[in-house]
């Protein structure tokens, strides 16, 4: 197997130490204040997955069986996509936890309705009130979410 | 490798090219902000790997901020496509993949995808500059063969596996042999970093 090792030109590398540019930050500032302006959009849409997640796969969905593993990894996705606004909440590490919960059914192809409810109740909990619970009481249950769902933080 | 980016570090993005890409609007809209907000002018958006080809077919970018989870091509896929078949105006592009969550078969596929760097979502302003400005100043050879094409996997040179030779011919084993010449004296190591006059 031939290998072929070279460094090639980075453009971006020149570009970043031109002339005049901004403080980095300030850039950070611009970025953020940029970003506020999508959160009443950004909560919307994080509300919505949140729905759709708990009326296609909560308890009381009728036909929560035969729903592919895909869509709740895709929605706990969506979740975690604009998850930034609620960070102080713990809503963002939850749907992690449902996105590996959603990634090990799918390995196993079965669901473990259980761990599914506790986490659609944990979330439900957290975007009511998480910014509220103590610290340690959130963590707490943060763990609890992981341990039921396997994922494991530290790998992402 | 690289100096860390300090709040004082100035940075200027205003003439590159960036491309970002990502099937969530909203999560499109929150990077697209973000870089914006970063300088960059010339900002492409892209809804779907096929868009994003299409833009890669036609411009030539400065970096790429591509999401890993999309439907029909992901962004693992479609980095392993740019850095084989993106032409040689951006087959070497720095690329940033953002995930927020990495499903248990696709660890070694993203790692192997051939990006400069993964990013964890939700996406904060901060961490993405320090990322960018990293990866506009790393200094990792770019290696192509026939299973990998993207920037050397190994962050540090750390020497070879224990127990093996390593592949790459600097390698040095892990045993440390005999000294081939004799020790150098106090003088010999004194005269070396004695202080001499330059002409200048």
């Amino acid at each position: 197997m031939t290998v072929r090792k070279f460094r090639p030109p980075n453009r971006l590398a020149g570009m970043i130490k031109d002339r005049g540019g901004v403080l980095a930050k300030d850039a950070v500032a611009a970025a953020e204040a940029g970003v506020e302006t999508l959160r009443e959009a950004s909560m919307a849409a994080l509300d919505e997955a949140l729905g759709e997640i708990a009326r296609r796969f909560g308890k009381d969905a009728a036909d929560r069986d035969a729903q592919p593993y895909e869509v709740l990894y895709l929605l706990a996705s969506k979740v975690i996509d604009v998850s930034a606004f609620v960070a102080d909440t713990g809503v963002d590490k939850a749907a992690m936890s449902l996105c590996g919960l959603a990634d090990s059914c799918a390995e196993t192809k079965a669901w473990r309705w259980d761990a599914v409810d506790v986490h659609l109740n944990a979330l439900k909990l957290l975007r009511a009130m998480g910014a509220q619970l103590p610290v340690e009481q959130r963590e707490a249950m943060l763990q609890g979410l992981y341990r039921v769902s396997h994922y494991r933080p530290e790998e992402g | 490798m690289t100096d860390a980016l300090l709040p004082s570090t100035r940075i200027n993005l205003e003439r590159a090219t960036v491309l970002v890409l990502d099937d969530n609007g909203p999560s499109l809209d929150i990077l697209s902000q973000v870089v914006s907000g970063f300088g960059v002018k010339q900002l492409h958006r892209a809804e779907s790997v096929m868009d994003a080809q299409v833009l890669v077919g036609t411009k030539t970018f400065d970096l790429i901020i591509s999401d890993v989870q999309m439907p029909v091509t992901d962004g693992i896929e479609f980095i392993e496509w740019l850095r084989r078949e993106g032409g040689e105006n951006n087959r070497y592009v720095p690329v940033i993949l953002v995930t927020g969550h990495t499903r248990t078969s696709q660890i070694f596929k993203l790692r192997d995808a051939g990006s400069n760097y993964v990013v964890a979502k939700p996406i904060t302003p901060k961490v993405l500059l320090e990322r960018i400005f990293w990866v506009a100043r790393e200094e990792r050879v770019f290696v192509e063969c026939d299973s990998y094409v993207g920037p050397d996997r190994r962050f540090k040179h750390q020497g070879p596996p224990p127990g093996t030779d390593g592949r790459r011919k600097d390698d040095l084993p892990a045993e440390v042999g005999d000294a081939h010449m004799p020790n150098l004296s106090d003088d010999e190591i004194s005269n070396m970093m004695r202080p001499a006059k330059v002409q200048i």
